[in-house]
C-alpha cells in the first residue's frame, strides 16, 4: 500500500467533504438558526451548478453557453442565481409553517430538476454541460487535486467565518429568538417574515456556490448529479448528525457521513464477493441507522448548539 | 470527548482499510464500476456478472502477464457523479487498478473520467454509457466504450429510410432522454440527406389517447410515421390508434419498439407495414461462446448490456497483457488488440490470445457484442439491422449502414 495513493484518496475525500460542508453550512443557516425546513437543497445546488457551468464553459451547439467568463464570475453568479431563485420562493412559501415549507421546497427542487432535464436549449438536457474549466486542471493528477482542495478549503473557511460572525452578532440572536418563539419575537417588534427570507436567501446562495465548486471539479454536469438522495437527504443527515445550530457541527457531520460512506466500501470489499455486493446496499442502511441512533441517543447531534451566555464547553 | 471518539473511529476505519488491503505485486486489478445502487440498480448484477465472467476466463486460461491473477474490484458508482468519482478515486489510488470497466451511466462516466481516470492515466471502457458527450471528452485516448453512441442508431435509421426511397415522414417520440435523443439525431441526418419531416412532436407517457397528436402529425401529408418509443408502453397505443384511424400506412420504430408483446397485441396480419431497427449482436461464434458460458454461470442471456460488459472487461485484460502491464502503453495496446488486421480472437479465447501476444503476433478481438473497431474518439459503430414482422416475432430484412 503506497502512501501516495492514500494521500490522493484523502485529498479527494477532503474536496468532496468541503463541498458538502458548504451545503451543510447553508442548511444550518436555514434550519439550524432559523428553523426553516428546506427539503429542496438539490434545487439550489443545481441552479448554482448550471449557472456557473453555462457562464464558464466552452461553446457548444444546441445549448446556451460558451461565454468562457472567468471562474470567479461564474462562482459569484452561481451564488446570485441561487439567491435569486430562493427569493421569490421564500417570498411565497415562508409563510407556511415548517412541514408545509418542506413539501413546497421538495416540489420546487423537483421542478428545477425537470426543467434542467427537458430544456435542452438552456442546459443541454439529459446530455448535460461539458467542457467546463477546472482551475489548475492542467497540472498533474496530484498537484491539481491539491490546488483544488486549497480553493475549496479557503472558501469553506471564509463561509464558516462569515456565518459564525453573523450568528454571533445580534442578527443571530434574533434569528434564534424567531426560531424558538415566533410570537414573542414578533411581539418585540422583530420582522419575522423579512428575517426568515434573509436566512433562506443567504443559505441558498451558499448551496449555489457548492454546486459551482462541484461542477468545476468534475468539468461536467448532468441531471444525474441532482438526485435528491445524494444532494438533499444526505445533507440533512450530515447536519442532524453533526449538530444543527452549530457550524462546526455541520462541517464535522459532512466529514463523518462522507467518510463512513466512502471508507465503508473499502472495508466491505474485503468480504467474500457474494456478501460484498450486498454490503453495498447495506451502506445506505448504515447511514440510515446512524441517523436513527443519533436521533434516539443524542438528538442534539455530536456537537450541540452552544447556548448564548454559557461557555462553549461544559 | 466526542471529537476524540469520532477521530478515533475514523482513524480505526482508515487503519483497518489499510491493513486489510492485500498487496500482491504480480497480480493485476481492474475496477468494475457498476451502478449497484441508484436508478438502474436492476441492471447492475447481470452486468457485473458478465464482467466477472471475463475475469474468470482470464484466470482459468493461464492468468495475466507472468502467472499473475486478474482481480476485479467491484465498486458502486450509483449512477451519479458524486459516488462515481468517489469509487473511481478508490479504485485508482487504493486498489491501483490499471483499467476500469464502467461507470454505467453517462453523467458518471463524464465526471469520473474528467476528474479521476484521465488525470491518473487509467484506461476506462464503459459498457453502457451512450451519451454523445462522451465522444467529445478530451481523454488522452483513454476513454472507450463497447456500445454505440445514442447518435448512431437514429442516424443509421435515417439513412436506411432514405435508401429505401422514403423521403417524407412524420416523427412521434417519447419525451425522455431515449426518445428525444434518437429523434434529434434522426432529424439531423434525415434532413441533411434531403428528407422532409412532415411532422415532429414529442408526447408524454401513459395517456389513454394520442389521437389528437396523431391527427396533427397526419395532417402533414406523410405516409410514414417514425415512432421513437417503447413497444411495451406508449408506443403500442400510438401504433394501435394510428392503425385504427388509418392515419399512416407505414410505421418505423427503433429498438425500443421491437417487442413481441406488440405483435401479439395487434396481430401480425395488421403489421405488414411495420418495421423496426435493432442492434444485432451478430449471430457470431463469439456471441455463441459468450451465451454458453454466461448461461452456465446461471445468468439470463437476454440481460441488457451483458455482452458489452463482458467485452469491456475482456478488452481491458487484453490491453494489459499486450502492454505488459505498462500503464503508459494501455491505450495503444487496446487499439492494437481490438482492431483489424490480426488473428481473430473470440469471446472466451484467452489462452489463444495470450499465446499469440507472447509470440508477438497481432490479434483482433471479435467480441460478443460486436467487433469493437474503435474510431478516433474511442467509439464503436453499431451493428444494426432492419426488421419486419414475421409470425409472432421479427425477421431481419437488411443490414443498416
Amino acid at each position: 500500500m503506497d502512501l501516495l495513493g492514500l494521500a490522493n484518496y484523502a485529498v479527494f475525500m477532503a474536496i468532496l467533504i468541503g463541498i458538502y460542508a458548504l451545503l451543510a453550512l447553508g442548511l444550518n443557516i436555514q434550519w439550524g438558526f432559523t428553523g426553516l425546513f428546506n427539503a429542496g437543497i438539490a434545487g439550489f445546488f443545481a441552479v448554482g451548478a448550471y449557472t456557473s457551468a453555462i457562464l464558464t464553459s466552452l461553446p457548444a451547439s444546441g445549448r446556451l453557453g460558451g461565454y468562457e467568463l472567468p471562474l470567479v464570475v461564474g462562482w459569484l453568479a452561481s451564488m446570485v442565481a441561487a439567491a435569486a431563485i430562493a427569493w421569490p420562493i421564500g417570498k411565497i412559501c415562508l409563510r407556511f409553517r415548517s412541514d408545509y415549507l418542506a413539501i413546497a421546497t421538495i416540489g420546487i427542487a423537483e421542478i428545477i430538476r425537470l426543467v434542467i432535464r427537458t430544456e435542452g436549449w438552456l442546459t443541454g438536457g439529459v446530455r448535460g454541460v461539458t467542457g467546463i474549466p477546472r482551475p489548475f486542471g492542467d497540472l498533474d493528477y496530484m498537484p491539481s487535486q491539491i490546488a483544488y482542495l486549497a480553493i475549496v478549503a479557503t472558501l469553506v473557511l471564509v463561509a464558516y467565518l462569515l456565518v459564525e460572525r453573523q450568528v454571533k452578532a445580534p442578527w443571530g440572536r434574533m434569528m434564534r429568538a424567531i426560531r424558538d418563539n415566533e410570537l414573542a419575537a414578533a411581539a418585540m417588534g422583530k420582522q419575522v417574515e423579512a428575517r426568515r427570507l434573509q436566512a433562506f436567501v443567504f443559505g441558498s446562495a451558499l448551496m449555489g456556490l457548492a454546486g459551482a465548486l462541484f461542477v468545476h471539479f468534475n468539468r461536467s454536469v448532468t441531471p444525474e448529479a441532482i438526485d435528491p438522495m445524494i444532494a438533499t437527504f444526505l445533507i440533512w443527515i450530515m447536519l442532524i448528525l453533526g449538530g444543527s445550530g452549530n457550524n462546526r457541527g455541520a462541517i464535522l457531520g459532512a466529514a463523518v457521513i462522507w467518510i463512513i460512506w466512502s471508507v465503508s466500501e473499502l472495508l466491505t470489499d474485503r468480504l467474500p464477493t457474494e456478501i460484498a455486493v450486498q454490503a453495498k446496499y447495506a451502506r445506505v442502511f448504515i447511514i440510515g441507522l446512524t441517523l436513527q441512533l443519533v436521533l434516539r441517543f443524542r438528538p442534539e447531534g455530536i456537537l450541540p448548539e452552544r447556548q448564548a451566555g454559557s461557555p462553549p464547553h461544559r | 470527548m466526542n471529537k476524540k471518539a469520532i477521530a478515533g473511529l475514523v482513524g480505526a476505519m482508515l487503519g483497518a482499510a489499510v491493513v486489510a488491503a492485500p498487496a500482491h505485486a504480480q497480480d493485476v486489478k481492474i475496477g468494475l464500476m457498476a451502478a449497484i445502487s441508484g436508478p438502474i440498480a436492476a441492471l447492475a448484477p447481470p452486468m457485473a456478472a458478465a464482467s466477472k465472467l471475463a475475469v474468470a476466463h482470464v484466470n482459468e486460461q493461464g492468468g495475466i502477464l507472468k502467472g499473475g491473477k486478474l482481480e476485479a474490484v467491484l465498486g458502486d458508482s450509483a449512477c451519479n457523479p458524486q459516488n462515481a468519482t468517489d469509487v473511481a478515486t478508490k479504485a485508482v489510488n487504493i486498489d491501483r487498478v490499471l483499467a476500469v470497466v464502467g461507470p454505467a451511466c453517462s453523467g458518471a462516466v463524464l465526471a469520473s473520467a474528467n476528474s479521476v481516470t484521465i488525470p491518473a492515466g487509467v484506461l476506462m471502457i464503459t459498457p453502457s454509457g451512450t451519451s454523445p458527450e462522451i465522444t467529445k471528452l478530451k481523454d488522452k485516448d483513454l476513454v472507450y466504450r463497447t456500445l454505440p453512441s445514442d447518435d448512431y442508431q437514429g442516424r443509421a435509421l435515417a439513412r436506411t429510410l432514405k435508401a429505401r426511397g422514403i423521403s417524407k415522414v412524420a416523427v412521434a417520440y417519447l419525451n425522455n432522454d431515449y426518445g428525444k435523443g434518437l429523434a434529434e439525431s434522426f432529424k439531423a441526418e434525415f434532413e441533411a440527406n434531403g428528407g422532409t419531416l412532415a411532422g415532429y412532436s414529442g408526447h408524454e407517457e401513459g395517456k389513454a389517447s394520442y389521437r389528437s397528436e396523431l391527427a396533427t402529425l397526419a395532417r402533414g401529408g406523410a405516409d410514414t410515421l417514425v415512432i421513437f418509443d417503447y413497444g411495451d408502453g406508449t408506443g403500442l397505443s400510438i401504433l394501435r390508434q394510428s392503425l385504427e384511424n388509418n392515419f399512416f400506412k407505414t410505421f418505423v420504430g427503433a429498438d425500443g419498439m421491437k417487442s413481441e408483446g406488440l405483435v401479439k397485441a395487434i396481430g401480425a396480419a395488421n403489421l405488414g407495414g411495420f418495421f423496426v431497427s435493432a442492434p444485432v449482436g451478430e449471430a457470431s461464434a463469439s456471441l455463441d461462446n459468450f451465451n454458453k458460458a454466461y448461461k452456465a454461470a446461471g445468468e439470463n442471456i437476454d440481460a441488457v448490456f451483458a455482452t458489452t460488459s463482458y467485452d469491456a472487461a475482456f478488452l481491458a485484460a487484453l490491453a494489459i497483457e499486450k502492454a505488459g502491464g505498462d500503464k503508459a502503453k494501455l491505450a495503444e495496446s487496446l487499439r492494437a488488440v481490438a482492431s483489424a488486421p490480426g488473428e481473430p480472437i473470440l469471446a472466451g479465447e484467452w489462452a489463444k490470445a495470450k499465446q499469440l501476444i507472447a509470440e508477438g503476433k497481432d490479434i483482433d478481438y471479435k467480441g460478443a457484442g460486436g467487433d469493437h473497431e474503435f474510431d478516433a474518439a474511442g467509439d464503436v459503430p453499431g451493428n444494426y439491422a432492419f426488421f419486419k414482422v414475421s409470425g409472432t416475432g421479427y425477421e431481419s430484412i437488411a443490414d443498416m449502414k
